[in-house]
């Protein structure tokens, strides 16, 4: 999980690393009275996760009120970057920081070395990928992660050891993937305050911090849609196999049920190819009860507007395919407006010739439009043929 | 012969008493593979089909002597103390099944396992299974005999699910496996395509590799480097899926916590860097015996 650089300051203050002085604003009345409690100059920032905010004018330092409130009109409630970028939802209103120095610190897993590490520049202020463009010196440091950072690994970076330990300490505690700070300002008095915070949480973290004080993200922008927030939630009271844990809303019309972190990418690459539009990305694997998915069929088919539904995955090797399916037959069975588009199931595995005898009968009891591939049907066969069979469903309610 | 797992393989279950603990003591038995014991903290001198529980590996140990493998069966997080629990015993594979532990328990039980020369296999990995000779991990399922066969093949993915499926499409393609390995879909594994390349290079029953490559991360880069550098020479196969994801906003995270977008090589990257390898990219799945039979 992302977090907005509000959030990631707070996580950092916890680990005793300081940020300079800001307010969180929500509309125009918190900001006249965040004006109060700063003086001018003030840093005044939307709160996004994605998009580059310097450069696309998201941050700006300002010496007058009008300007201020120029600012937030502009921004609250628009979309940033403009015309197709994330909503803004809070800007923050910083005091300026006197600084005579920029440094680039971050603490993230290296894949390779499946170590955590440090990365340090004296360059800091532009992005990492531009730092190592312009050549800057930018030191790595390995982290044993059963130790935490040794001292004399780190005498090549001029950071008080200290602040190496609090960075640490704010890494592992809260169990995040990513701890970046750019810049790291060195102010005229000396101390050292994180202008920005970039923090990613480990989702399979999250569980032991209950105590964090964040908001709740999408999949892939800072406002969940609601089918997103719900499909989160399937996951949370149990462990044992997962759904809906990644969702994702597209804005298609063919419904996706995949199985398998790998097997859903395939398929979702398949739908585009054959010229389909997928109205989510979802994922269940790893055995889920049959209430998951019921669950999570429930969200996924709760979008209007669907002309098509694919249940898809991977030979099985220990999901009952029987148990997921009845799932799914729960939840098309109790759907408040009935089924009509059609379905197309692609399973093999565990029980996958019974899951489809109960789907038979059912299809003819319900009069439900519901077309059975097994294992020898590649993926991207089932998905050519719900995309196919979409466009027919749509040209026949046309009619 | 194969990779990692042989009739020879003593195994020793970890959570051995839970559903898929126990599940998975029975198919490996079935499957002819030698489960040796069992470890659940307080349900010592129990039984799961036929095999004898302890409290702990030391009891374990002493009972019944040494095992080539472990495989933890138990809760996110209690995962990192009963890998640590086994790494520490110097189990030489470690095979963690466990999907979601935090990222964090990985990397101290990677470091911890690299300390004591102990490998580990996952987290998050469905196993890996040497056909008609036995397997480690939940791979094949009650029935492996459906999908996996005997053969010149050796099989790599993050995917369990891939696993079989491409297990499938080679045997029905008239090709059996040598070894299927799936590494399990987290940012750190235990195990790397580079890794188990050079072990399929040094095993003469393998004659060519097929791997299920996804987006994110770098374990397709890292295996092309090995295949420059001289050290991986027969035959790879490659497919990439995800392509759909690179219209997703940087750092999303899909169905795999190790796919995401915008880490580490870009799909385009990926395809270039490979084929400059001499790696053969399959444009499409299917494709994939086709692209066997031209090799072997």
């Amino acid at each position: 999980m992302k977090l907005f650089e509000f959030e990631g300051h707070k996580l950092l203050q916890k680990a005793g690393i300081e940020s300079p002085f800001f307010v969180v604003c929500e509309n125009l009345a918190d900001i006249k009275k965040a004006r109060l409690k700063l003086k001018f100059p003030v840093v005044a920032k939307v709160q996004v996760l994605s998009g580059k905010r310097g450069k696309n004018g998201g941050i700006v330092i300002i010496s007058r009120e009008a300007q201020l409130l120029e600012f937030a009109k502009e921004h609250l409630g628009k979309e940033f970057p403009a015309e197709g970028g994330e909503k803004v939802k809070y800007i923050v209103v910083a005091s300026k920081v006197d600084l005579e120095k920029e440094y680039y610190v971050s603490i993230t897993y290296d894949t390779i070395s499946r170590m955590p590490f440090m990365l340090f520049s004296e360059a800091g202020g532009v992005e990492i990928e531009e730092m190592v463009h312009k050549g800057e010196e930018v030191v790595r440091v390995g982290i044993d992660p059963t130790i935490g950072p040794k001292k004399a690994d780190f005498r090549k970076i001029s950071l008080p050891f200290d602040f190496v330990e609090k960075l640490w300490l704010a890494f592992s505690s809260s169990d995040a993937r990513l701890v970046e700070i750019n810049p790291l300002a060195k102010t005229k008095d000396g101390k050292l305050v994180a202008i920005d915070a970039k923090v990613i949480l480990d989702d399979n973290g999250l569980l032991r911090h209950t105590d964090l004080e964040v908001l709740p993200k999408g999949a892939a922008s800072s406002e969940p849609t609601e089918r997103e927030l719900q499909a989160h939630k399937i996951d949370e009271t149990d462990y044992r196999g997962s759904a809906g844990s990644a969702f994702i809303e597209f804005p298609g019309d063919i419904a996706i049920l995949a199985s398998g972190g790998g097997a859903s990418l395939l398929i979702m690459d398949a739908i585009a190819a054959a010229g389909g539009a997928p109205a989510n990305y979802t994922e269940y694997s790893g055995n889920p009860s049959r209430e998951k998915v019921e669950k999570l069929t429930k969200i996924t088919l709760s979008k209007d507007g669907l002309a098509g539904c694919l249940v898809c995955g991977a030979f099985a090797n220990f999901t009952d395919i029987f148990e997921t399916l009845s799932g799914f037959a729960d939840a098309i069975l109790k759907m408040k407006t009935k089924v009509k588009y059609p379905i197309v199931i692609r399973r093999g595995g565990p029980k996958q010739e019974q899951a489809y005898e109960m789907l038979r009968k059912l299809a003819k009891k319900e009069g439900f439009d519901i077309h059975l591939y097994g294992p020898d049907t590649p993926m991207s066969v089932a998905a050519h043929r719900v995309v196919e069979l979409s466009e027919q469903y749509k040209r026949s309610m046309e009619k | 012969m194969g990779i990692l797992v042989s009739s020879r393989t003593r195994v020793l279950i970890q959570g051995i008493t839970g559903k898929s603990g126990s599940q998975a003591a029975t198919e490996l038995l079935d499957y002819d593979t030698r489960v040796i014991a069992g470890v659940t903290p307080g349900k010592g001198g129990e039984e799961v089909d036929t095999v004898p529980v302890f409290n702990s590996i030391a009891e374990a140990l002493e009972a019944v002597g040494k095992f080539d493998v472990s495989m933890v069966y138990v809760p996110p997080l209690l995962a990192k103390d009963a890998a640590l629990e086994a790494i520490r015993a110097k189990i030489p594979l470690v095979h963690i099944f466990v999907e979601k532990m935090p990222v964090l328990d990985v990397a101290v039980v990677l470091a911890e396992a690299k300390r004591y020369g102990v490998r580990v296999l996952g987290p998050a990995s469905v196993g890996a299974i040497s056909p008609g000779e036995a397997k480690i991990g939940s791979i094949g399922g009650p029935n492996p005999s459906r999908v996996f066969s005997k053969g010149p093949v050796g099989v790599i993915s993050k995917s369990g699910g891939m696993c079989s499926e491409i297990a499938m499409l080679i045997t029905n393609g008239g090709f059996g496996q040598s070894t299927v390995v799936g590494i399990g879909g987290d940012l750190l594994t235990g195990t790397s395509f580079a890794e188990l390349l050079m072990m399929f290079e040094e095993d003469p029953e393998t004659r060519v590799v097929v791997a299920f490559g996804e987006v994110g991360g770098s374990s397709e880069i890292e295996a092309a480097r090995l295949i420059k550098e001289g050290k991986f020479t027969k035959p790879f196969i490659v497919f990439l899926a995800g392509k759909f994801a690179e219209s997703l906003p940087k750092d999303t995270s899909l169905g795999h916590a190790g796919s995401i977008v915008g880490l580490e090589a870009s799909m385009d990257e990926k395809i270039k860097t490979l084929k400059d390898a001499g790696v053969i990219v399959a444009e499409n799945f299917e494709d994939i015996p086709l692209l066997i039979k031209k090799e072997i």
